[in-house]
């Protein structure tokens, strides 16, 4: 149970192989935004296959769904490639993060959270067009929730609206610190249904759209200037009254209860970051571990000093307690079973605070040097900020647990 | 073409040596394949596959490529990994290290030669923890088959019946042909992108640098391929040493150096003591 099996062994060190060998010197480049991570991404999608693989399980569904034979409920989240199999794509999040935790969010946020979104209630049709082009890294994809007036209170104050007109949709509003937006291609955006101005703002259903940059009245911004994780760009998406058709509902249907679907990816949200948080750990531990026994100060290794040992402690104590956060969350994945809203958020709250003591410690360890770029813990530190933050805010974590304890 | 690739296990080159006593300390030793014997896995697949024939997907296997191993069960990670990578089945020769030599296991690889027939024998040049750089030469020797060792590059021969090895000597490069079947040993440049020609593949194409990483779909499918379990005993191998290692040791620490405080004096030092002026 606290294990990875044999094959995801296997992929974890030929990942760990590549990444030392292409992402990790292309990381200084990533970093100052010199070139958009998204070919590199293709590189390693070609490299292991993964979109031959994508495409091989798009025609098995499509076989079955041929045949009558495709339960819907169970091809739900069937992603293909890694995403299938979530040890798998735990180990993804886990070695892409020690080398650049900004890559990795820029992956996540097209392939798990838009490619996600669209595989999880997508029609077959708009499966796809629009999820597998994105899964086979011929398309960027972004998802698109927060607003500038709606980020904790994602639902209630988001002011972007899809008015009805005939058959088609037309949408209009603004999204912010979007993941990939700048360079995006597909875009997953949600929007207020308006019904009458009778109703209430804060409580019209929300709906899921498909947009592609190509679409009149979609443009974004150039990418925002950040703490962090600058390897993924991070941008605006404003509407101007842009019109789709009804293949850009996602599910086509507007019956479903979208507060739900969009719950759900933050559900996913949520749980992709226990990975993302190991591996920063990992790495920061190992190299503080490397640091401290070489580093020495009155002629003692700073590893010697009691003070400089309780850190490694702690780093090696949160290490364990993420690594148990995350195999008990495969497990259950793999049992069918669910996690309540509050144990994913009690999983990401503690991860994510663990990891940014952990990065800041990292720093600390090194003196000078972790303060400078040279030193890889000074870009960890700065990228783990964002972990208490993207995905709901440690706060909006402990409402959520809180409220499910008071009932 | 049906190969026969050896692929040992080693411990990490990177890792630091303990010693225990007169021997080696292989507690906590992290095992890798010997780098060579993987440079040769991946030699066998370019010559068993057309690698221009795939489209997006890859490569078309052409022939078969076997992978044999031998050492502790735990060396069936390492065989697996080169069925991820595409290799057919494995073969794993229960055996300790410690209790072989080269000459023994070149008898060990005859007995198999025999009885799976390959087209050629390929192995890395030497392997990364002795050093011994024999028993491919020592294979041949006993199969009586040409050989043609620390090959830099292969092309295969129009009728599929020979190779031309490329070698790196002193002089330049020396081509050498041989007639199948046959032993090569290969060294370090075989995995450059245009090492290996082999009649299938167009002949401009060009793999990336180094031994291929395994894909996931890889992985999944090594998962079913056969390892076939033996032992030396079983293959009829009688277990006598010609090599006996008696003691290994740990070269001496460094000396800490000198400082001098001028060039006169260093002149004059190394004059005086080192005498190297
Ligand atoms: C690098 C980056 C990438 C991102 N990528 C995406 C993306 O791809 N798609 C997307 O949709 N969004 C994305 N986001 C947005 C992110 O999800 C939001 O920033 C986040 O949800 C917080 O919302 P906010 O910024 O509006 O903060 P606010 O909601 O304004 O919160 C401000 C502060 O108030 C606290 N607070 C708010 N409400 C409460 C309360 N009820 N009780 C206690 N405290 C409260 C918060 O915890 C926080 O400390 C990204 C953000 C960043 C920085």
């Amino acid at each position: 149970m606290f294990e990875f099996s044999d094959e995801q062994k296997m992929a974890q060190t030929m990942l760990r192989q590549w990444c030392e060998k292409e992402l990790a010197p292309q990381v200084a480049k990533l970093e100052r935004g010199e070139y958009p991570p998204y070919e590199l991404m293709r590189k390693m999608a070609r490299t292991f296959a993964l979109d031959e693989m994508v495409r091989a399980s798009f025609k098995r569904l499509e076989e079955r769904a041929a045949k009558g034979e495709v339960a819907p409920e169970r091809e739900e989240g069937e992603s293909g490639g890694f995403a299938r199999d979530p040890g798998m794509s735990a180990i993804v999040g886990m070695e892409l993060s020690r080398h650049c935790p900004g890559f990795c969010l820029a992956f996540g946020a097209s392939l798990g959270l838009a490619g996600g979104a669209i595989m999880a209630k997508g029609t077959l049709a708009q499966k796809k067009r629009w999820a597998l082009p994105i899964l086979t890294l011929e398309k960027i994809g972004a998802w698109g929730m927060t607003e500038p007036n709606a980020g904790s209170d994602a639902f209630g104050g988001m002011r972007t609206v899809a008015r009805r007109d005939g058959d088609s949709y037309v949408l209009h509003g603004q999204k912010t610190f979007i993941t990939n937006a700048p360079f995006a291609d597909t875009f997953v955006v949600y929007a207020k249904i308006v019904e009458d101005s009778a109703t209430d703002p804060r409580s019209r259903p929300i709906h899921t759209f498909i947009l592609e940059k190509s679409d009149p009245g979609l443009s974004v911004s150039k990418p925002m200037e950040k703490m962090g994780m600058h390897s993924s760009p991070t941008g605006e998406v404003f509407l101007a009254d842009v019109r789709v058709g009804r293949e850009r509902l996602l599910g086509e249907k507007e019956k479903d209860p979208s507060r739900e679907q969009a719950r759900e990816v933050f559900h996913g949200e949520r749980t992709g970051m226990a990975p993302m948080c190991l591996g920063i750990v990992e790495r920061c531990l190992e190299d503080s571990i490397k640091y401290s026994k070489e580093r020495t100060t009155w002629d003692k290794p700073i590893a010697e000093n009691q003070l400089v040992q309780e850190k490694l402690a702690r780093m090696y104590m949160h290490r364990e307690n993420i690594r148990n956060l995350l195999f008990k969350q495969l497990w259950m994945v793999k049992h069918g079973q669910k996690q309540s809203m509050a144990e994913a958020s009690a999983c990401k709250l503690y991860c994510a605070r663990a990891t940014t003591e952990v990065a800041l410690e990292a720093v600390q360890i090194m003196g000078g040097n972790g303060y400078m770029r040279e030193y890889h813990v000074e870009m960890l530190m700065r990228d783990a900020k964002l972990l208490q933050i993207g995905g709901g805010t440690d706060e909006i974590q402990i409402v959520t647990i809180a409220r499910q304890l008071l009932g | 073409m049906k190969i026969l690739v050896t692929l040992k296990r080693v411990p990490d080159p990177e890792q630091k040596v303990k010693f225990k006593g007169d021997a080696i300390d292989f507690t906590g030793v992290n095992w890798v394949p010997n780098q060579f014997d993987e440079y040769a896995v991946e030699a066998a697949l370019r010559l068993t596959e057309n690698a221009s024939a795939g489209g997006a997907g890859g490569a078309v296997r052409d022939g078969e490529v076997v992978v044999v191993s031998i050492g502790p069960k735990e060396v069936a990670q390492q065989l697996r990994a080169a069925l991820a990578m595409g290799a057919d089945r494995a073969i794993l020769i229960d055996g300790d290290d410690g209790a072989l030599d080269a000459e023994m296991v070149a008898r060990t690889l005859v007995k198999l030669v025999e009885q799976e027939k390959p087209d050629l024998l390929l192995m890395g040049k030497l392997a990364a923890d002795s050093e011994n750089n024999q028993v491919g030469q020592l294979a041949a020797g006993y199969l009586h088959w040409p050989q043609a060792t620390f090959a830099a590059t292969i092309q295969a021969a129009e009728d599929g019946k020979a190779l031309d090895v490329g070698r790196e000597v002193d002089s330049g490069v020396e081509i050498k042909r041989v007639t199948l079947p046959a032993v090569v040993t290969v060294d370090l440049r075989i995995i450059a992108p245009q090492a290996i020609k082999n009649g299938k593949t167009a002949p401009d194409h060009a793999y990336p640098e180094g031994p291929r990483y395994a894909s996931l779909k890889g992985i999944m499918a090594a998962k079913k391929k056969p390892i076939t379990e033996t032992a030396l005993a079983t293959l009829g191998i009688a277990p006598s040493l010609r090599v006996k290692t008696t003691a290994v040791t740990a070269p001496p620490a460094r000396k800490a150096g000198v400082k001098v405080a001028s060039v006169e004096e260093l002149v004059a030092k190394l004059h005086n003591e080192a005498k190297v002026l």
